[in-house]
């Protein structure tokens, strides 16, 4: 689970702290009381967090602070050099857990879910090994019930489990890892690249992120289900959204979820009488931090930022874009708006891609400049192309025409074995397993 | 009998799953059996293309001369002058990307079928530099596993579970469906000038000379020096002739490589003759000699590979007359 046996510590002091702190919230009579261990508790969180995530951060933006104020000011020459950097590695899934702890502990203090007594069920639901490295963000009420309950065989969670397990290793195989080829090569290089290269690269990034992303999603669940527990819904079509709002609803659920109930809708209650601002406000904070969550980073914030921005957009123009959509006909809305939504995501991704911000304006600035298309490896492209292309028909059929036809839930046995088998033979055909499938990429 | 069978469709017990298990595993297992067989009989068919050069490298050819090393190998040699010179016949097996992994497997196979009169190993800076990817990119020898036992330890090599994997006859053509359907046209041919594995290059290098310190440390994998050391043993004791070369560079250095410098002390020691182009000034000082920093271009393979043969003549006359 951690990169380091005595991380496993760290894990045990978030599991103790939060368990503890979630019976005495429960269990006092006094508010100030309860509000002691509630706030304790989130701190002891939010501290883990920030110290292993954060700190050489925070410590390097204070140190460019003042050797940047240094120069300005007083025409200083020497530039300090970070003296307070820690060289520890973040453990492994350190920021689902402190997540699903604070997520806990808030629901407990609200009442609507009462504390868990057995430490070593509360443990299991942190550290519930299917959903450790990428998620879902796992609910208390949710996921703590299902604990409890007999688990007797059940073929139809084997069989739907496995099922679940061969998509998301296609999805992670043949679709995100062939991707990561091509966009490793243009976008690590993207001084050398131009235009429509860097173009490609960056639409390519929007389907890796996601079949990756997706793919690992689906494999926690299939895993989850063959030992009988049902795990959130993390992804839902998003980029057959069309519009951003829409995507955010359908792009890793139960994190945009816990967001909204922890943090958007707490802030824009608390700013209401702001009126339309509020909404404002909560948006580009919660985004802003949800950026950050992804990692300690300027590129994430500005992530963050652009979708706080489509949004706060979104949302003073929804009334104007509804009048528009009603001249125009149905299927074109759905595809401008599918256009626009991806486009714009692939946009955001840039900063989150990159590894700086000054990186990020390379791509941009080089994404404007005529060249010739890099193809070193046509064959890795053609596989590329096509990978996307069965994505984009499952999704799509499944978003508009599922009841028309099935090959993965047929009636029949037999299609549906040859089915499952024919996304093996695909994943050993086209999967890419190591680093031999590469681009030979050199100036 | 009848009602137990029924039984347990209908209550979809463990005993169903595993028949169900059993079944789907019986059409995977026919179905990787028969697109296996497909891809190998189009594998094996090819007249062009990249897996065509290694199919023909390890099965088919009997060159006098061959040719060993990565792109520099591939992109520097032209087997014609060898041929017109030396009056022999030649080919050039190098492959790009590839290491001294890749190029040890090849030997083994020739080695089995015939001893060529001479080798020329290209090495290049960084040549044992440890790196997941050589081991990765010995996937393009994975078609040759099961009939090619030679082969077999250093295709191991890519992991510890690819004996496993290679229990599924298409895992071994894995990523290649599009390579083998090319290579079954005339499109490579086409494409790409292949002249008997040379692939020459056209672009002309526009840009100043850089500066590389070379000294700088970097890990060594104790594994590739095994296997040079191994190539160099088989050629002696298959009495094939054996030159190593590092071919020209379009980079001033600075220091010295240390795969370098381990290549040259166990060529010395193996009394084998490390010719060394990397600080030719005549191709440092001609940048349209090259299409890159590390690839000269067809003027470039031209001069350097007549320059080569010059120096390997003038090395046999001085064994000769010594």
């Amino acid at each position: 689970m951690y990169s380091n046996p005595a991380y496993i510590l760290i894990a045990a002091f978030i599991i103790l702290i939060t368990w503890y702190a979630g019976i005495q919230i429960e269990k006092t009579t006094s508010d100030k009381k309860a509000r002691q261990f509630y706030l304790l508790a989130i701190v002891a969180n939010i501290t883990v967090l920030v110290f292993f995530k954060y700190t050489n951060f925070f410590t390097n933006t204070a140190f460019d602070l003042i050797n940047f104020t240094r120069q300005k000011l007083f025409h200083s020459n020497i530039t300090l050099s970070n003296s307070l950097i820690i060289n520890v590695l973040a453990p492994l899934g350190i920021s689902y857990i402190t997540f699903q702890a604070i997520g806990y502990l808030v629901e407990i203090k609200k009442g609507n879910h009462p504390a868990e007594k057995n430490p070593g069920y509360f443990a299991t639901f942190l550290l519930f090994f299917p959903k450790i490295v990428a998620g879902p963000v796992e609910r208390a009420h949710h996921f703590l019930p299902q604990l409890k309950q007999n688990k007797p065989f059940d073929y139809d969670n084997i069989s739907g489990g496995l099922k679940k397990i061969l998509w998301g290793l296609f999805k992670k195989l043949v679709i995100a890892d062939r991707l990561s080829i091509y966009v490793s090569a243009v976008l690590d290089n993207a001084g050398h690249h131009t235009g429509l290269s860097i173009f490609i690269a960056v639409v390519f990034y929007v389907f890796q992120m996601y079949a990756d992303f997706s793919g690992y999603t689906d494999m926690a669940l299939g895993f989850a289900k063959i030992l009988g527990f049902d795990l959130m819904k993390n992804f839902n079509r998003p980029l057959l959204a069309t519009s951003v709002t829409e995507f955010w609803r359908k792009w890793h659920i139960s994190l945009s979820s816990w967001f909204a109930d922890y943090f958007y809708n707490p802030i824009a209650i608390s700013k209401r009488d702001w009126g339309k601002w509020s909404v404002v406000y909560a948006s580009f904070t919660t985004f802003i931090v949800l950026g950050f969550w992804h990692g300690a980073n300027w590129t994430f914030i500005i992530f963050g930022a652009l979708q706080g921005l489509i949004l706060t957009i979104e949302f003073f123009t929804r009334k104007t874009r509804k009048s528009i959509r009603k001249k125009i006909p149905g299927f074109l809305n759905i595809m401008l708006g599918n256009a626009f939504t991806f486009l714009y995501f692939a946009f955001s991704l840039i900063f989150f891609r990159a590894a700086s911000v000054s990186d990020s304006f390379v791509i941009i600035k080089r994404m404007f400049l005529k060249g010739p298309l890099f193809i070193e490896n046509a064959t890795m492209i053609v596989f590329s192309f096509l990978a996307i292309f069965f994505l984009a028909a499952v999704e799509i059929k499944t978003e508009y025409y599922d009841t028309l036809f099935t090959f993965s839930n047929n009636k029949n046995w037999i299609v549906r074995n040859c089915y499952y088998c024919f996304l093996l033979m695909l994943i050993l055909i086209a999967g890419v397993f190591d680093g031999g499938q590469f681009i030979y990429f050199q100036f | 009998m009848k009602n137990s069978f029924k039984n347990l469709l209908v209550n979809k017990g463990y005993k169903y799953l595993v028949l169900k298990l059993v079944i789907f595993f019986m059409i995977v297992f026919i179905a990787d059996f028969f697109i296996g067989k497909l891809f190998s009989y189009f594998y094996f068919k090819q007249t062009s293309g990249w897996e065509y050069r290694t199919k023909y490298s390890v099965e088919d050819t009997k060159a006098d001369i061959l040719i060993f090393g990565a792109s520099r190998a591939q992109q520097h040699y032209n087997p014609i002058f060898f041929e017109d010179k030396l009056n022999q016949s030649c080919y050039n097996v190098g492959r790009d990307g590839e290491s001294i992994f890749y190029q040890y497997a090849i030997l083994k196979a020739i080695l089995k079928r015939y001893s060529p009169k001479m080798i020329i190993l290209d090495i290049e800076n960084k040549e044992f530099l440890s790196s997941q990817g050589s081991y990765d990119r010995l996937s393009v020898l994975l078609p040759f596993y099961s009939h090619h036992p030679e082969m077999r330890p250093i295709i191991q090599l890519k992991s510890s579970y690819e004996k496993y994997k290679l229990l599924s006859k298409v895992y071994p053509y894995n990523s290649m469906v599009f390579k083998i359907a090319i290579g079954n046209t005339q499109l490579s041919k086409k494409k790409e000038e292949d002249i008997k594995g040379y692939l020459p290059l056209t672009r002309e290098l526009d840009e100043p000379i850089r500066t590389h310190n070379l000294s700088e440390k970097y890990d060594i994998d104790s594994i590739k020096v095994n296997c040079y050391k191994a190539f160099i043993a088989d050629c002696i004791e298959a009495n094939v002739k054996l030159y190593l070369v590092c071919s020209p560079y379009f980079i001033n250095t600075v220091g010295s490589d240390s795969s370098m410098t381990i290549g040259k002390e166990i060529a010395k020691a193996n009394n084998i003759h490390f010719f060394d182009f990397s600080k030719d000034e005549l191709f440092l000082k001609n940048s349209n000699l090259f299409d890159d920093t590390v690839h000269v271009n067809v003027s470039g393979s031209k001069i350097f590979s007549n320059q080569l043969i010059d120096s390997l003549i003038a090395n046999n006359k001085n064994q000769a007359v010594n």
